[in-house]
């Protein structure tokens, strides 16, 4: 028989106008927020092999030098170089929030998941339980938890990311609900999918956008109560060239004119953060489809 | 032609209504589809045409029960069967087209991935193996240029492309016995809908499949079908060749049904 070759042929050049429009913006914020994120971990990288002085040696200096050649993000208190420790407090700030992130999107997303998708009564007592522990405030919780278990990184990762877990669990959990009797999901198990390739082989690559835009979001929180908890003395050591503990070092010099010592680490964590919110707007736009050329 | 490949047998079933009461939406269904021929299953909007089709494969809605009947695949029960026996069925003997194609392609892989993926599931192998067999595949599908078109996402393809892709899905890609159509064609645009149908006789002819065509185009059916069984109000009201419904009708219903899509003067 004869298929009429006319209408398919034409039906080729249909583009979407919204396209070129939404574009350049994603690609403009995706690059400024990789070129931070790339710098900071190349700073990070850096700072194993080489900083210009010892961070943790302080009366490198006098104490509270001014910005200059010889240090040029000046000194702190104590006479450590800030350069120095501001490089090294890179490896403290990104790889704790880093870490806890990807911990949290894990196993968050697996278990909101696998409640989305079968639903019933272990999704509802998965989910009040989640509300209950949301109830507390995610930075008053740490605080609480890294005083009871004690400090050290590990224990402030698995608390960070204990903090994150409810929000992926739930943000995973509402998508997967929501689109699990869609047509393509009936389609999936049509084909002969088992239940858990149609929830993570088809349902959960649609919900990456949302994950995604989330994940930046609570990249820059994690890393904000790293540098909180920093700043409290709580979870690490005091030596710690931690930014957030760096600006409470410095906070009695804001004061009396010596500003670099609170400044830079401060700048540090925004441009962290900065460049996380940038990067999760670009990604949730560049894994929607319909936006990729 | 003479075996029968399905058979729903006084197929009976209800609605949990929001009240916690059953309503009863099916009847007694019961009809066959015979081994290598063309039924049509056809019916206004509601009379549980499709519910039927969903059951054979277990996906009818969770508000659904099944008060009686049986539907026999083979001599087994698709009733009684577990999930995972129902699953081994899906795709490698019985699969299914869907009405809005568009919406039943995964819209964050490429066409090519989607046929790929299918064709790993049920057959195995590599992915580049995968792959060239998809692309086979939709070029039997009469798909310009399958190579660039694998490539492309399910929002790239017009209604018509997205159908034939469903169907190389469904069709060449599952290697099923029994090919479930619901209303293939319904959106489409004339033009297409007699490609689509031409395209579906054209395999099933082929690869000798027994067809199930769920639709209330009752021109298709009379100009492509060999049995007809038509449906009303969640009742079977006749089954017969496509002739004898469309020449003899019995029932009242039938006759008004064929009076209303104008087609019993040019039957007769």
């Amino acid at each position: 028989m004869k298929i009429a070759r006319l209408p398919l042929a034409t039906l080729e050049t249909s583009v979407v106008p919204s396209r070129a429009r939404r574009k350049p913006k994603s690609y403009w914020a995706l690059r400024i927020g990789i070129g931070i994120l790339a710098f900071y971990i190349a700073v990070a990288l850096l700072s194993l092999v080489w900083t210009p002085y010892d961070p943790l040696t302080p009366g490198i200096g006098d104490g509270y030098d001014a910005p200059s050649l010889a240090f040029p993000l000046g000194t702190d208190r104590l006479g450590a170089d800030m350069l120095s420790r501001l490089m090294a407090g890179a490896r403290y700030d990104l790889g704790i929030s880093l870490t806890a992130v990807a911990i949290a999107l894990t196993v968050g997303t697996t278990i909101g998941t696998f409640a989305g998708y079968y639903g019933g009564k272990v999704d509802i007592a998965i989910l009040r339980g989640v509300e209950i522990f949301q109830a507390f405030p995610g930075l008053l919780f740490a605080m609480l938890v890294v005083q009871a278990v004690g400090a050290g990184i590990t224990n402030v990762i698995l608390v960070l990311s204990f903090v994150g877990i409810p929000d992926y669990l739930r943000l995973a959990r509402a998508e997967i609900h929501a689109k699990r009797h869609w047509q393509y999901a009936e389609a999936a198990r049509m084909v002969g999918n088992p239940p858990w390739r149609v929830a993570f082989r088809h349902l959960l690559p649609n919900s990456v956008g949302p994950v995604l835009a989330f994940t930046s979001i609570n990249a820059a929180f994690s890393a904000l109560v790293t540098a909180s908890l920093g700043f409290l003395g709580l979870g690490l050591g005091p030596n710690t060239p931690e930014w957030g503990s760096m600006i409470a070092r410095g906070q009695d010099g804001v004061m009396t004119g010596q500003w670099w010592v609170s400044f830079f680490p401060g700048l540090a964590i925004m441009g962290l953060t900065g460049s996380f919110y940038l990067l999760g707007d670009a990604l949730s736009d560049i894994t929607d489809p319909r936006r990729r050329q | 032609m003479s075996g029968v490949l399905l058979e729903v047998e006084n197929y009976s079933g209800a609605f949990w209504s929001p009240t916690n009461e059953l309503v009863p939406v099916l009847h007694q269904v019961s009809y066959r589809l015979k081994t290598g021929a063309m039924t049509a299953v056809v019916g206004e909007t509601g009379s549980g045409k499709s519910l039927v089709a969903l059951s054979i494969f277990g996906i009818q809605p969770a508000a659904f029960v099944c008060t009686s009947g049986r539907i026999l695949y083979r001599d087994t029960d698709l009733l009684g069967i577990d999930e995972k026996e129902m699953r081994s069925l899906r795709g490698a003997e019985i699969s299914m087209v869907f009405q809005d194609a568009r919406a039943a392609l995964n819209p964050v892989f490429t066409v090519g991935r989607q046929l790929a993926d299918v064709y790993q599931l049920q057959h195995g192998g590599g992915r580049s193996a995968a792959m060239a067999k998809a692309i086979e595949a939709l070029r039997q599908v009469s798909i310009p240029e399958p190579e660039r078109r694998a490539r492309q996402y399910p929002h790239e393809f017009s209604g018509g492309m997205a159908q034939r892709a469903m169907i190389a899905m469904a069709a060449l890609t599952c290697r099923p016995s029994l090919l479930i159509l619901d209303e293939p064609t319904t959106g489409l645009d004339v033009t297409i809908q007699s490609d689509i149908m031409e395209l579906i006789v054209e395999l099933s002819r082929q690869r000798g499949l027994t067809t199930c065509l769920i639709t209330h185009d009752l021109g298709v059916v009379a100009e492509i079908c060999d049995e007809v069984v038509v449906m009303n109000a969640g009742r079977v009201v006749e089954t017969g060749t496509t002739e004898a419904i469309f020449t003899a009708p019995t029932e009242t219903y039938t006759r008004r049904l064929l009076a209303a899509s104008q087609l019993l003067e040019a039957a007769a």
